[in-house]
């Protein structure tokens, strides 16, 4: 178990402040925020490498807090991996072993899960990106520490290899247990790895939750807009019905410039709206089901990403976001400046 | 029919024009010739024979002697008392950075001259400082002590700035790296830094020996007796003149240059 109360530190030029956060034994969290958000700062105050001002960190219920960094049974792996570089990679997994014969095989063990054993005699210098995280994730977890922090483990390989190693880190994990504390800036091992992820930003946590309520509800714009959730709109909500449920919400119009939209509101006045991508439906043809919320938009930009293609739409003066399969993209066969019929449910206007 | 195609088509990366290279070159040579035209000039000047002879005067034996021991003894102190201070300037942010920095590359812009009578000041015999070192026995001026000192105010800064140099290429994440994995701060220091840090400390320590047998100005004014070889050499120039100060001044080089070049053979190549 981690568990950070109320974390406050300053490092150079930006500031982490009441950071609060718990991860339970065995689990994965993922702190994730915008480059010099702090994140490396955060890790290097778990491990104790850096002041805190104020907060407390328990490490499987200990108070850490003052403990010297050697007596914290922290794996670390930073992200350009720091390898010793007048170590041989078997020298540099064992480093952290005392030397006898049972922290021998546990070198050979690791190892083995990892793939790296013909490199144990190696040297360092000339090891593959892909190679050196491996042998520095066998460094980390070679004492059996009690909590493992990865600063951007996958940030220094190519896209490919990310799978890979992000597969490999999974299997490695679960099967040594290890409570794992991950900070990224890539939204993908967020979604792939984390059961609890934290949203970093402005120097403090916006959001906690497991990954795909996150993503779906971010609770504000800020979140909204790192995690690519979509377009978010600011504007003006107006009632327009009776308040029923529990929280009562109540039909609204959301009104952005030109664009009226109806919604389902929890209180009026200024509001953001997030619209995901894929709630958007586009198509050439009018949509006579949905009699509310029906746009005639104008195609700016078509983007494909594999088997997703993003689309650039103005509907009444705002830019939107939209993404459906390359697939329905090609049936369409649409092209930019030509006009298409832009429907969305109320219900999937999450408003913050 | 195919042509050829010539390798200057493929290779697209610019040269620096030939007469660039060869101008480098040129100058480079110049002032290599300058360097060791007047040591190999020193050595046939000086003839086997003659030096051989020098090599069994004693007071030349005693002096190169001196010499070496006193400078290898400067290098320890300074070797002691300046990789702690390198290490903190190159780790800590504290205040007064700058000023400690500044004060220790001070002695490389003092006239050596100065450095001496200075030294003298602070350590001579009516100093508060040289009579307290006087009352635990240790003489300064004039005496062995006092060579060890005015060697060390020299060749003392280019300990300090080689190992800050050495200290700084070494990542500060790898010792966090060893002390998350058990180590403590001085067991991350010896297991890592210092391994990495080791060649950088050693060429500024062997800088800084050279400094201290190539002194003359400081030590001519602390301690003119007992003569190290410096000494030696320019008392024989100037009472008896150039014949009799070349085989001692060819033997100086000769020990001078052996040493160096065999330390330069222990220091690690590969590092780079």
């Amino acid at each position: 178990m981690i568990r950070l109360e109320g974390l406050s530190l300053r490092v150079g030029g930006f500031r982490l402040d009441a950071v609060s956060l718990e991860i339970p034994t065995g689990g994965y969290g993922l702190v994730i925020g915008p480059t010099g958000s702090g994140k490396t700062s955060l890790l290097e105050a778990i491990a104790g490498h850096v002041e805190i001002e104020r907060g407390r960190i328990w490490i499987e219920g200990r108070d850490v807090t003052r403990l010297r960094p050697e007596l914290r049974h922290i794996g670390f792996v930073y992200q350009a991996y720091h390898l010793f570089p007048h170590h041989t990679v078997r020298a540099n997994i064992a480093y952290g072993l005392k030397a006898v014969p049972a922290e021998r095989r546990r070198v050979e063990e690791l190892a083995a899960l990892l793939g790296i054993e013909p490199l144990l005699d190696r040297g360092v210098r000339g090891l593959s990106g892909g190679e050196q995280q491996r042998v520095a994730l066998a460094r980390a977890l070679a004492p059996r520490p009690k909590i493992l922090l990865l600063d951007e483990p996958f940030a220094a390989v190519d896209p490919a290899l990310r799978r890979v190693l992000r597969h490999e880190l999974r299997l490695l994990r679960e099967r040594e247990g290890v409570t794992t504390l991950h900070v990224t800036h890539d939204v993908e091992d967020a979604l792939r790895l984390g059961d609890v992820v934290a949203v970093l930003g402005e120097g403090r946590i916006m959001q906690v939750g497991p990954p795909e309520e996150v993503f779906r509800y971010p609770n504000s714009p800020f979140v909204a807009h790192f995690l690519g959730s979509g377009t978010v709109l600011k504007g003006l909500v107006r009632r327009a019905g009776e308040a029923t449920g529990h929280p009562p919400r109540f039909p609204a119009r959301f009104e952005c410039g030109a664009l009226t939209l109806d919604v389902i509101a929890e209180r009026e006045g200024e509001a953001h709206a997030v619209i995901r991508p894929e709630d958007l439906l586009v198509s050439r043809a009018p949509f006579p089901d949905y009699p509310r919320n029906r746009f005639v938009g104008r195609v700016v930009r078509l983007e494909r990403q594999g088997p997703v293609t993003h689309i650039q739409l103005e509907v009444q003066g705002e830019a939107l976001l939209a993404s459906v399969t390359t697939a329905t993209a090609e049936t369409l066969a649409l092209r930019p400046s030509e006009e298409v019929t832009v429907a969305l449910k109320a219900t999937a206007i999450h408003l913050l | 029919m195919l042509l050829p195609v010539r390798p200057s088509h493929l290779c697209s990366v610019p040269r620096d024009p030939r007469w660039f290279r060869l101008a480098g070159a040129l100058l480079g040579a110049l002032l290599i010739l300058f360097i060791v035209g007047p040591l190999l000039r020193l050595l046939w000047e000086a003839r086997p024979g003659a030096l051989l002879a020098a090599a069994g005067d004693a007071e030349v034996r005693d002096s190169i002697a001196l010499t070496v021991l006193c400078a290898s003894a400067a290098t320890a102190l300074a070797v002691l008392l300046g990789v702690p201070v390198g290490y903190a300037l190159a780790r800590a942010r504290f205040p007064g950075r700058g000023l400690v920095r500044g004060i220790l590359d001070l002695p490389i812009v003092i006239p050596h001259p100065v450095a001496g009578i200075a030294l003298l000041l602070f350590l001579g015999r009516h100093s508060p400082v040289g009579k307290g070192l006087a009352a635990i026995g240790l003489e300064i001026v004039s005496h062995v002590p006092g060579i060890v000192a005015a060697m060390l105010f020299v060749s003392a800064p280019l300990v300090v700035s080689g190992a800050r140099e050495a200290f700084t290429s070494v990542d500060p994440k790898l010792e966090r790296v060893a002390r998350s994995l058990g180590d403590t701060a001085w067991q991350a220091f010896r297991r890592v830094t210092l391994p990495l840090s080791g060649r950088g400390i050693l060429s500024g320590a062997l800088l800084a020996w050279g400094r201290s047998v190539s002194e003359f100005g400081a030590i001519v004014i602390l301690t003119y007796n007992p003569k190290v070889a410096s000494i030696l050499i320019y008392d024989r120039f100037t009472l008896y003149g150039l014949p009799a100060a070349v085989p001692a001044a060819g033997l100086l080089l000769l020990v001078a240059l052996a040493v160096f070049g065999l330390l330069r053979l222990l220091e690690p190549t590969d590092r780079t």
